[in-house]
């Protein structure tokens, strides 16, 4: 039995409806991943029980919770600013969802959580004179000391510089590993989802479409959006290489295909002559922008492209067969 | 169900039904006198005497907010740009003369620029008795106090609007090669307009009901405004239906003025200040210090003239007669002044507590329900004048089968919560507006219920803000003449009723003791709404 199931979740808006069902297992890390204006927070805020104005049903642990109020529901957030409460200290902040339980134990509760997210000694500042990654770490050990039964995450990093992104979301996987508890963790950042997850699911205008292991979704995308959301990619349309006829274009990532002269394989599959448009270094290699037949080509390559026209190789294997938008 | 389970609706509703009631009543009693009155109405909307009242009284305030709105606009251009010593200090008091009751003006012009003030002595003693100026008793006087209060105003208003506007459209303007004339005129003009119109809106609605002003300082029927004239149809012709049709009329023009000018309309922008300000030097520097000497010599002397009657005769003789008599009649127990004393702190007190009280519940409730009506409906009180609404009051008082002293106090508070109230609402509201509606979700999902969260984190947040409206609303109602005299003419005695009476019988040197109270108990107020700032920044 999943832990969570969404079913027949529907909110209508003027020009955007979200229509989605879905659930999740015990301990998991599920990344909702998605376009601006996907409906990922909707979901998450319809989940939390803020936004009432959703109709549908929600199961907790084989529980109905759908009439349940937010505060009654034992599910934990993380806001995107923080949200610490200015008028309390960092250790006010960690304690105010801690219920019934005892002072000294709610000190050393504090303690321990303070050291987990690796901020230690900070139970008496004031949140204000916080940094932006202190913050949030904080939020982080607040909406864990309330013992949530899932804990949400509103893209928890999009207010952080990409340094600390990197440091907190491994902080996050390991307070994720330490206590176990299930989460879903909303971003617009294939990078970041990618990190963390155990499972992602790609939302694209209110609705589902797909779910997996990160691997699979960038190994095997179901559809042409999956394929370029989960990573960068070139689209042949299919008559120009007549390979399944069931499906009208090709799809392949740039590390499955080379412009070295070779001599081809069976196995290849050759579009020659493209033209070489630009070339980025990357810091690894060079993310090569070629032309064929008017359609871009992205190919990484170990050496700076020298001549303008190449032959681009590409294994068959390597070529997913897709349905065009 | 709404995300706050009602919770704000259940908090406002109280306080909206009590300001609504409070507010109806008057209003309905004024309206039922008048109907009650046969013709009456009909006489009054077409009488061209009516018509008369009203131009002048659109004329006066036009005048007013237009000459202290022009006179502010370079000064505030000038505070807004750069920083010297004193800015500060200036910008503080003119924050503070938001809150300085009318009738401190109206001593004040006597004792300085009356006939036998100071500025006529100090003439005639230069010129042997041959030179002396008319000031006092004519339309210069009205609107000379009317600049006078709301001069500060718009300062205070269009600096504190400039400042915190970002310049970097005036430096693309300068780096695009325009002068500093050019960018003034084409880049900073259409910027600040919409300020300058509000600031002008608000002084003319301030102007629009003037009453006191008018009273002492005009003391011509030329120069009267509706509202002195619906005192005067009370108190002297005694002629309540003829007042109250007036009121009606009064009602409508401003309701009718409050609307076109979308004055209950919420502002929400928020800015924050991308603008460093220039430390003066050199001509710049003097040019601040001869600005500050203007302001000094406009506002500062009529208030030190009060200060200096206070303690000297009109001869120039030290004498402490006004304080001894002060504390000599009350300890008979015959006179007033400590009475009206304790009378003024105790109305200010209570009307302080409850309406900002009831305006945080309202601002709450408005910000988190997203209502635009009840904003509106708490402004609404604004389209009464004083005098029209403690007319009403005295209707009402008129009504009641008991009357004591007891209930005249409880009426003369509720007359000064409906006045105080718009403005408690309008300082409480922006930081309402500046809790994030995330904060009282983020306790939910930790379990807190919205009350729970409202007293633990929302009102912490806006404790400055209550701070602030309290300081108002105490100096509101602390200098509150209108309604107090409409409604008791007199019976309930204030600081401020004393003065005024004082004022008419000459006795300047007992008036200026007095107002040297108001005027400390005033600056006390303002100092502890100042005090302690913005303790919690929200990000």
């Amino acid at each position: 039995m999943p832990y969570l199931e969404c079913r027949n979740l529907k909110r209508v808006f003027q020009h955007f409806t979200l229509d989605i069902s879905f659930s999740m297992e015990k301990g998991e890390l599920l990344c909702i991943l998605g376009p601006s204006g996907s409906g990922k927070s909707t979901l998450l805020s319809a989940i939390a029980g803020i936004d009432s104005s959703v109709s549908g049903q929600f199961l907790l642990d084989g529980k109905d919770i759908t009439s349940i109020p937010v505060q009654k529901r034992r599910i934990g957030m993380v806001f995107q600013d923080f949200s610490l409460f200015p008028s309390m200290n960092v250790e006010k902040n960690i304690q105010y969802g801690m219920r019934d339980v005892p002072a000294e134990e709610k000190e050393r509760q504090t303690e321990k959580l303070l050291e987990m997210v690796s901020l230690p000694g900070y139970a008496k500042r004031k949140v204000n004179e916080l940094s932006g990654g202190e913050a949030q770490r904080i939020a982080l050990a607040r909406a864990v000391a309330a013992k949530p039964q899932i804990l949400l995450l509103d893209e928890p990093m999009s207010a952080l510089d990409a340094p600390l992104r990197k440091r907190l979301r491994s902080t996050i996987r390991q307070i994720h590993d330490q206590t176990k508890i299930t989460m879903l963790y909303v971003t617009h950042d294939r990078e970041e989802a990618f990190a963390i997850a155990d499972r992602i699911m790609i939302m694209r205008s209110g609705k589902l479409e797909a779910m997996g292991t990160p691997q699979e979704l960038y190994r095997n995308p179901p559809n042409l959006f999956v394929a370029n959301f989960t990573g960068e990619g070139s689209v042949i349309k299919v008559p120009q290489i007549a390979y399944n006829p069931a499906k009208n274009v090709a799809f392949f990532r740039p590390e499955d295909a080379v412009i070295k002269k070779c001599i081809p394989n069976e196995t290849d599959f050759v579009l020659k002559n493209a033209l070489v448009e630009s070339y980025e270094f990357t810091g690894s290699d060079y993310m090569v922008r070629l032309s064929y037949k008017g359609q871009e080509i992205l190919v990484r390559s170990n050496q700076r492209p020298e001549e303008s026209i190449a032959d681009i190789y590409v294994s068959k294997d390597k070529l997913l067969m897709l349905d065009a938008e | 169900m709404d995300k706050h389970d009602g919770f704000y609706k259940r908090m406002a509703l109280p306080a909206l039904i009590i300001t609504t009631v409070v507010f109806i009543l008057p209003v309905g009693a004024v309206f039922l006198r008048s109907f009650s009155s046969g013709s009456n109405l009909n006489q009054t909307f077409t009488d061209p005497y009516t018509w008369r009242l009203l131009a002048f009284t659109v004329w006066e305030s036009f005048l007013s907010a237009l000459i202290s709105v022009l006179l502010a606009i370079p000064f505030s251009v000038f505070f807004s740009r750069y920083t010297f010593f004193g800015r500060k200090a200036i910008l503080t008091m003119s924050d503070a003369a938001f809150a300085l009751p009318a009738i401190l003006a109206v001593l004040g012009f006597v004792i300085y620029y009356g006939n036998n003030g100071m500025v006529n002595n100090a003439l005639k003693a230069i010129s042997g008795g041959r030179w002396s100026v008319k000031i006092l008793y004519s339309f210069k006087a009205i609107i000379l106090a009317h600049v006078y209060l709301n001069f500060p105003v718009a300062f205070s208003l269009i600096t504190s609007s400039l400042s915190s506007m970002p310049d970097v459209e005036e430096k693309a303007s300068r780096l695009l090669g325009a002068s500093g004339i050019r960018t003034f005129f084409r880049i900073t003009v259409p910027k600040i307009s919409g300020t300058i119109l509000a600031t002008f809106t608000l002084i003319f609605l301030f102007c629009f009901p003037s009453f006191l002003i008018v009273m002492s300082l005009g003391g011509n029927p030329r120069f009267f405004t509706i509202e002195a004239e619906i005192y005067k149809r009370t108190y002297t012709d005694v002629n309540p239906a003829g007042s109250a049709s007036l009121a009606i009329f009064s009602f409508l023009v401003m309701a009718l003025l409050l609307v076109a000018t979308g004055y209950g309309r919420d502002e929400r922008r928020v800015r924050r200040s991308t603008h460093v300000l220039i430390k003066a030097t050199g001509k710049r520097l003097a040019a601040a210090v001869a600005l500050c000497i203007v302001i000094f010599i406009f506002m500062a002397p009529p208030m030190l003239a009060i200060l200096y009657r206070a303690f000297f005769t009109r001869d120039g003789v030290f004498t402490l007669k006004a304080w001894a008599d002060i504390a000599a009649r009350s300890r008979l127990g015959t006179g007033t002044s400590l009475g009206a004393v304790l009378n003024s702190l105790l109305i200010a007190s209570g009307s302080a507590i409850i309406s900002v009280n009831m305006a945080s519940a309202i601002a709450m409730g408005s910000v988190r329900t997203g209502s635009r009506f009840t904003t509106l409906l708490t402004s609404l009180p604004m389209a009464i004048g004083s005098v029209s609404m403690g007319l009403g009051f005295s209707f009402i008082a008129a009504r009641m089968p008991l009357r004591n002293t007891v209930i005249s106090y409880l009426l003369v508070l509720a007359a000064h919560v409906v006045v105080v109230m718009p403005f408690a609402v309008r300082s409480i509201l922006p930081g309402a507006r500046r809790i994030p509606e995330r904060l009282p979700l983020a306790a939910k999902t930790l379990g807190g219920d919205s009350r729970e969260a409202y007293r633990l984190i929302e009102r912490p947040l806006l404790k400055p803000y209550r701070r602030r409206a309290f300081a108002f609303s105490f100096a509101l109602s602390l200098g509150e003449v209108n309604a107090t005299l409409a409604l008791s003419e007199g019976r309930v005695t204030t600081i401020p009723i004393l003065i005024y009476k004082m004022i008419n019988q000459y006795n300047y040197q007992g008036a200026a003791a007095l107002a040297v109270i108001l005027l400390t108990i005033a600056i006390t107020m303002f100092a502890i709404g100042e005090t302690g700032g913005d303790e919690y920044a929200v990000s």
